[in-house]
C-alpha cells in the first residue's frame, strides 16, 4: 500500500507540475497577445494623428484697419464661415458689424459670397489661391 | 443709424509727419516688410506716401497710382487722391483718365466732386479720406475716422473697393 500511495503522490505531483507548465505557456501567450494588441493601439492612434495632421493647414489671418494678425492650424473641411468666426477668437478682436472676409493681397477678393466652402472646395476651385485671409472693417462713403 | 457731418480736419503738419513716422514702421511689420520700397511704395516728401493701386476688370488689371498726404494725419485720415504717375499730382480734367472709377457704397471716386463751398475737387468718397470731411459729408458716428487708425485703413478701404466694384478707367478728355 505504501509503494502504491508514493506512486500516487507522485502521479499527481508529475501533473501538477505539467499543469504549472500550461498555465506558464498559457500566461507567455497570454502577455505576447497584450504586448502585440499593446502596439496595435498605439499604431492605430499614431495613425489617427498622422491622418488628422494631413487634414489640417495654417490658416494666416490679418485685420487690415486694427493691424493685428494671427496664425492658427484649421481643418481643411473647414468653411470659410467657421475660419471667420475662428479668426475673431484668434486676433482677440471683436467682430463688427459690417466687418468683410477677403483674401490678403494687395488685390483683397471678397469670399462672402463663397462663406460656404470648404477650404479644400475654395483652394480646388480656385477661389483662392492660398491659406491667407483679411477683416475688413466698413468705411463710410456715397 | 443717424448720421453726423464731422468737425471740419485741422492742419498740423508736424504732427502728421511725426505719426506718418511712427506708423510706418508699425504697418511695415504688420505686412512683414522692412522698407516700403519692398511694396512698391515711395516717400516723394516727409509728408506724402505714393502707393500703387490696382483693378482688375473682365481679366484686365490696371495700375494706379495713390498718393497719400499726411496734413492732419492722425487724428484724421489722410489726403488721398489718384495722380497722374508722371507728375504725381491730379490737375481736371487733364488726369481724369488716371483716375478709376469705382462707386462701392463705402468708396466712391468722384473725378470733379463740387464743394457746398464751392470748391471743386477729386474725392475718394470715403471716411477714411481727409477729403471726405473738407467737403462735410454726413457719416454714422461709428463709421468715424479714429485717432487709434492707420494710414493702411485708407489703403485697405481703397484697396477692398477696388476689388468688388472697380468699373475701369474714367475716359481721357
Amino acid at each position: 500500500m505504501a509503494i502504491e500511495g508514493t506512486r500516487t503522490n507522485s502521479s499527481s505531483l508529475d501533473e501538477a507540475v505539467e499543469h504549472l507548465k500550461e498555465a506558464e505557456a498559457h500566461l507567455e501567450h497570454a502577455r505576447e497577445d497584450e504586448a502585440r494588441a499593446e502596439r496595435e493601439v498605439k499604431e492605430a492612434i499614431h495613425e489617427i494623428e498622422e491622418t488628422s495632421q494631413r487634414d489640417e493647414v495654417d490658416v494666416h489671418v490679418i485685420h487690415v484697419n486694427e493691424l493685428e494678425k494671427a496664425t492658427f492650424k484649421e481643418k481643411i473641411h473647414a468653411t470659410l464661415q467657421q475660419v471667420w468666426d475662428k479668426s475673431y477668437k484668434e486676433l482677440k478682436l471683436e467682430r463688427k458689424q459690417k466687418d468683410v472676409f477677403q483674401t490678403a493681397s494687395a488685390q483683397p477678393k471678397s469670399l462672402m459670397g463663397q462663406l460656404q466652402l470648404t477650404l479644400e472646395q475654395a483652394r480646388d476651385r480656385k477661389v483662392i489661391e492660398n491659406f491667407h485671409f483679411g477683416i475688413a472693417s466698413e468705411t463710410g462713403g456715397a | 443709424m443717424a448720421q453726423i457731418v464731422p468737425p471740419m480736419p485741422v492742419l498740423d503738419i508736424a504732427r502728421g509727419i511725426a505719426s506718418l513716422d511712427e506708423d510706418i514702421p508699425r504697418v511695415l511689420a504688420f505686412l512683414g516688410k522692412t522698407a516700403i520700397e519692398e511694396l512698391g511704395w515711395q516717400r516723394p516728401n516727409k509728408s506724402s506716401l505714393i502707393v500703387p493701386i490696382h483693378g482688375t476688370l473682365n481679366g484686365v488689371t490696371e495700375s494706379y497710382v495713390l498718393r497719400l498726404g499726411f496734413a492732419a494725419y492722425r487724428k484724421w485720415p489722410p489726403s488721398a487722391q489718384f495722380v497722374n504717375p508722371g507728375t504725381l499730382v491730379y490737375a481736371h480734367p487733364v488726369d481724369q483718365h488716371h483716375l478709376p472709377i469705382v462707386t462701392s457704397p463705402e468708396c466712391h471716386v468722384h473725378p470733379n466732386y463740387s464743394a457746398a463751398n464751392g470748391r471743386t475737387l477729386q474725392l475718394i468718397c470715403c471716411s477714411a479720406t481727409q477729403e471726405f470731411y473738407d467737403t462735410a459729408h454726413p457719416v454714422e458716428p461709428t463709421l468715424i475716422w479714429s485717432g487709434q487708425n492707420t494710414f493702411y485703413t485708407t489703403v485697405a478701404a481703397i484697396q477692398k473697393a477696388m476689388a468688388s466694384f472697380y468699373g475701369g478707367r474714367f475716359a481721357k478728355p
